[in-house]
């Protein structure tokens, strides 16, 4: 025995096993696309961000180009030059550091703070504005911070200098506080030379504990004068994981597998119970039938010679004159051995007494025992469509005897089933059935009753012997060898008379077990 | 025919009880008994020259009827075998009919069925012994002819008449004649049909129960 329950709980790990297996892939497959959700969201996000800054740039820019227009336009009316007007650009476009104007007459004039650079005051860059007709860029090394860009029209040209950093409109700027803070990366770029606007990941203290995936967006600014390529980078966020989704679909799959097991765990319960039961009962279908093989031998010598002996004394008598004295010896003879006869079947009834291995002699408690059998036939239950219940009177009674677990609950399992047949065979809807457990001058009582047909008067006293059935199906074997196990065990099992269930609107069939308490020592 | 005259019936079954009121019952019709408690004991010691019928056990401890039943038919005996069992089946039955036995019944046995049986048994026995011994005596006889007697006794059960007899054999028919008287005399047999059937078997060594030479 302890053999096989240490092979049973091998099995029983390797199965845990590959349930927390099941849910370990279950788990990771969950996380793995929660995170991949995660990760195109932010992937989408910085990619929505980058395009806004984009937008936002381009837009400055393009103000420059319309600034520049502007400037050009009112130039070919030299007379109505009105000096001051591009001299306030600064307060307006604060990014506008310098503006410089160029006739061909004076050459280029700007602020005292601001002269031009002397790249962008070259005539080929005037030329080439002319030609394009539009503003052109002037010496743009982007590291430096600042750039010129310049319009010209015959006779007349304009300059600004553009301060990038301060183009920049933080007030709609996707990120909070100019970007102090921001994972993201955003520089403009232009012919080899590079200027950050914002920091992001290279700024300290936020550095990345592990390579992460990194996001890129590069586009040129939309406004041709000024064609720097934005550049925004950054990198996927591993703290915003969704734990909390993650941990919900981790617990929710494990309730599954968890309710999955236990519906397996009970239907394999089932089954081996009822492997057991069944290979019980052809056990004793074996031994019955050696039983009635040598009982079928051993009675068939004293019958024949009652047989012989009686007839021969009949044949004897009718001799002339007859044979008395032979006769009345054969006689004689007849009788010893119908003698012989009885004391074979003698042995016979106390023999299956005894084949019964009987093997656990304990302590049983009737509601456990009643317990598990109605949770082992739960499904057959379900499927007549009987509801079981256990009861006990008075409400606190829990009986203990003494008996053998498994007896006991073959006995109920054998009620229960009939029960069901019965029910099921007549119709009856909704079926019920109820064990009600109590105690009664010393033996602990269990009684199945049911809301079927009930015994019918002829044959209730032919109920427990063997071989008879009301069923198609079946040998007829179950209430006689549940009858001789309850007796094994020092009990009774007994069919209650009609009319007399206490189960007040149940008036099917009533059996009572009944059992020796157990007494305390 | 030797030993008793009355015929006897040998009953092996393990059970006293059993022997006893059987060999009762069918000495109320006049038959002797001869009980035997051990199979071994009785193929050792029963009397194979009698007349009478065997009534064996099927299950005994030790030797089965069946194998009692196949070495009685090995020996040759001649006596026939009832089976008493008290579980019939019927491969139980086939196996016995196919080894030879002549009856099989059930315990208990009614007694008319066994006493009938019995009785049917011992008369099918003398009748087998009589036509036993009658073809014994034949061979006998047939044996003392001289070859040229067997060459007439030959044709003759094959129906040719004296002249077609003696054209075969290049004999005048008279001496087929002479022959045939003598053939009659020799093997006293009264009439043409007699002759036939008894000595037709043993004409060119067709006889079935010669051993091989």
């Amino acid at each position: 025995m302890d053999h096989h329950n240490r092979r049973m709980s091998a099995r029983l790990g390797n199965r845990l096993v590959w349930w927390m297996l099941a849910w370990a892939a279950g788990v990771a497959l969950g996380a793995t696309w929660l995170g991949m959700q995660e990760l195109r969201r932010q992937k989408d996000a910085f990619e929505t961000d980058a395009r806004i800054i984009h937008r936002l740039l381009s837009q400055r820019a393009v103000q420059h180009d319309a600034v520049l227009a502007t400037l050009t336009l009112r130039a070919e009316d030299a007379a109505q030059a009105d000096d001051a007007a591009w001299r306030r650009l600064g307060s307006v476009y604060p990014q506008i550091t310098a503006v410089a104007r160029y006739t061909d007459a004076a050459g280029w004039v700007s602020e005292a703070t601001a002269a031009i650079s002397p790249l962008a005051a070259q005539a080929r860059l005037r030329d080439e504005s002319l030609r394009l007709r539009q503003a052109v860029l002037a010496d743009a090394a982007l590291e430096r911070g600042h750039y010129w860009v310049l319009q010209a029209v015959p006779g007349a040209a304009f300059a600004l200098r553009i301060d990038a950093r301060l183009m920049v409109p933080w007030a709609d700027w996707p990120m909070p506080d100019q970007g102090r803070g921001s994972d993201v990366r955003v520089a403009l770029r232009w012919q080899g030379s590079e200027l950050v606007l914002q920091p992001g990941l290279d700024a300290p203290p936020r550095r990345m504990p592990t390579p992460s995936v990194t996001f890129g967006f590069s586009k040129s600014l939309a406004a041709q004068s000024q064609p720097f390529d934005v550049v925004v980078s950054g990198a996927a966020n591993p703290w915003l994981f969704p734990w909390l989704k993650a941990l919900a679909v981790a617990a929710a799959w494990g309730a599954l597998l968890l309710g999955a097991r236990a519906w397996l765990a009970q239907r394999e319960a089932r089954e081996r119970a009822e492997a057991l039961l069944r290979m019980g009962q052809i056990a004793r279908l074996n031994t019955l039938g050696e039983l009635a093989a040598g009982l079928a031998h051993e009675l068939n010598q004293p019958l024949t010679a009652v047989l012989a002996s009686t007839q021969a004394a009949s044949r004897l008598l009718d001799d002339d004159p007859p044979d008395v004295q032979t006769a009345r010896g054969a006689m004689q003879q007849a009788a010893r051995q119908a003698q012989r006869a009885a004391e074979v079947l003698a042995r016979l009834r106390t023999s299956i007494g005894r084949a019964d291995p009987g093997a656990g002699e304990g302590v049983v408690d009737l509601a456990a025992a009643a317990g598990k059998v109605l949770y082992l036939l739960e499904p057959e239950l379900g499927a007549a469509g009987v509801k079981a219940e256990l009861v006990a009177t008075p409400p606190s009674v829990q009986p203990r005897v003494r008996g053998d677990a498994v007896a006991v609950e073959q006995i109920v399992h054998n009620l229960l089933t009939n029960a069901t047949q019965a029910i099921r065979a007549s119709g009856v809807s909704p079926g019920r059935i109820v064990i009600e457990l109590s105690t009664h001058a010393g033996q602990g009582v269990l009684r199945v009753t049911d809301n079927g047909p009930g015994i019918a008067p002829d044959l209730r006293e032919r109920i427990f012997q063997p071989f008879f059935t009301t069923r198609g199906d079946g040998l007829g074997l179950g209430l006689s060898l549940c009858e001789s196990l309850a007796a094994g065990m020092g009990g009774r099992l007994e069919l209650e008379p009609a009319g007399l269930t206490r189960q007040g609107d149940l008036n099917g069939a009533s059996f009572s077990l009944s059992l020796p308490l157990e007494t305390r020592a | 025919m030797t030993a008793s005259l009355s015929p006897l019936i040998h009953l092996i079954d393990d059970d006293e009880a059993v022997r006893e009121a059987l060999a009762l019952l069918i000495g109320t019709v006049g038959l002797r008994v001869e009980t035997w408690s051990q199979p071994e004991a009785f193929l050792r010691g029963f009397d194979r020259s009698a007349i009478g019928a065997i009534v064996l056990d099927v299950r005994m401890p030790g030797i089965s009827g069946i194998s009692v039943l196949e070495t009685l038919m090995a020996q040759g005996v001649d006596q026939p075998v009832v089976m008493l069992t008290g579980h019939g089946t019927v491969e139980l039955c086939r196996r016995a009919f196919k080894s030879g036995a002549a009856e099989f019944l059930e315990k208990p046995v009614d007694d008319e069925l066994l006493l009938d049986t019995l009785q049917q048994m011992v008369r099918r026995h003398v009748k087998s012994r009589q036509r036993n011994q009658a073809s014994r005596d034949a061979r006998e006889r047939h044996a003392q002819l001289s070859p040229r007697e067997r060459e007439v006794l030959g044709l003759i059960t094959e129906g040719l008449t004296n002249k077609e007899i003696g054209k075969a054999l290049g004999l005048s028919p008279r001496t087929v004649e002479t022959h045939r008287a003598n053939l009659f005399a020799k093997l006293q047999v009264a009439s043409l049909a007699q002759l036939i059937r008894q000595y037709a078997d043993l004409v060119d060594g067709h006889d079935p129960a010669a051993p091989a030479a």
